[in-house]
């Protein structure tokens, strides 16, 4: 590199322009001119032409990380049909839940309507204010009470069995979840991985960085309430917050 | 009293729907975004809409702010049922004109409050 004196050519740089002319080297004779003229110039070409080289050798770095090849083709992919899979099954599972319920309420509706029934006539029995007739119609209603209760709780019974094996979805929406959590843990270190090589500090701007928000605000449930004071964190937060509006 | 359920999400929409049942609102239909929700309220005679936040298409906010902006509409009361929880977007909701917000998870017991609390202040 050119050492710049004061002024703007060195008595080296002059004596060997002379030895490049009297060779005949007029080339590298212009190439001294041009960096006398423009020593910055040079210093930009030089630090350019390292980072060219970084540049390519992290490229090369990269083709011979097939790993990264297989994140991108192979793993993401089938991380995105795992993800499908759990809202799929636990989908399944909530309907199947919501089967059950919806089955299980008239169930118990119909049981409670002819408790009403048989309620009045029992109530007479226990105040001993009961005839004769009124005790044959209160029999009557018991016995098909008892008759409803035995085969009503036992639909209730095989309901509530579905509404038990319908949780089967935890055990295996978990497992899947959990693969793809160590996936995004290795495509996080890949990425850490890549802006080493490319120079770039992953600490560097960490304290602004936050997970991008979509359109409109939208973020969906937020999982770290405690870390964070612009969210609420439940139900009392908002009537708090809103009543403060005079809401 | 006939109420809009609307929620991108039918499994949401189905407990939303049996919750109301069980407080006696038994005329419901169901829309999965905003922009399948407006043209239902503007045919048909909703009186109440119970909407979600976070939807394709048309977000329950920009249902919301519709609704407002239509004479025919701007009556309709609107409880926000959302995962949405950050202040700023309670206090967006509440400068749009919304009739109550609930955070998910929520319970049963939240759902019948804050309906008594709607209707008490229609009159």
């Amino acid at each position: 590199m050119t050492k710049l004196m004061s002024g703007h050519v060195s008595l080296e740089q002059a004596k060997l322009l002379v030895e490049y002319l009297d060779s005949g080297q007029q080339e590298k004779a212009d190439e001294l001119i041009a960096e006398i003229q423009n020593p910055i110039n040079s210093e930009l070409f030089a630090e350019i032409g390292k980072l060219t080289r970084q540049l390519h050798d992290s490229l090369m770095n990269f083709q011979l990380d097939s790993r990264l090849n297989d994140l991108a083709t192979a793993d993401i992919p089938d991380a995105k049909e795992r993800l499908n899979y759990v809202i799929t099954r636990t989908e399944e599972a909530a309907n199947k839940t919501m089967d059950a319920v919806e089955s299980i309420f008239p169930a118990i509706d119909s049981l409670q309507d002819k408790v009403k029934t048989v309620n009045p006539l029992w109530q007479k029995l226990m105040d001993n204010q009961l005839n004769l007739g009124e005790f044959k119609n209160l029999c009557l209603d018991i016995d098909t009470l008892l008759k409803i209760t035995g085969t009503e709780s036992d639909r209730i019974h095989s309901l509530m069995t579905d509404v038990l094996m319908a949780q089967d979805f935890q055990d295996l929406t978990g497992q899947v979840i959990r693969k793809v959590i160590d996936l995004v843990r290795e495509v996080e270190d890949s990425l850490i991985g890549m802006l080493t090589a490319f120079g770039i500090s992953s600490t560097t701007g960490q304290a602004i960085a936050k997970p991008s928000v979509g359109d409109n605000l939208v973020e969906g449930p937020i999982v770290n309430t405690e870390e964070r004071d612009d969210v609420v964190s439940d139900q009392d937060d908002v009537d708090d917050l809103l009543s403060s509006l005079g809401f | 009293m006939k109420v809009l359920v609307v929620d991108d999400f039918s499994t949401m929409r189905r407990i939303v729907k049996n919750l109301l049942r069980d407080l006696g609102f038994t005329n419901i239909s169901e829309a999965d975004d905003g922009s399948t929700a407006l043209p239902m309220l503007q045919g048909g005679d909703f009186d109440f809409v119970v909407t979600d936040w976070n939807m394709p298409g048309m977000q329950g906010i920009d249902l919301l702010k519709a609704i407002r902006a239509d004479e025919r509409l701007a009556h309709i009361p609107v409880l926000l049922i959302t995962a949405e929880a950050k202040k700023e977007q309670i206090v967006m909701a509440a400068q749009a004109g919304v009739n109550g917000y609930i955070v998910k998870p929520f319970t049963a017991a939240t759902l019948k409050t804050k309906l008594d609390k709607i209707f008490e202040r229609l009159g």
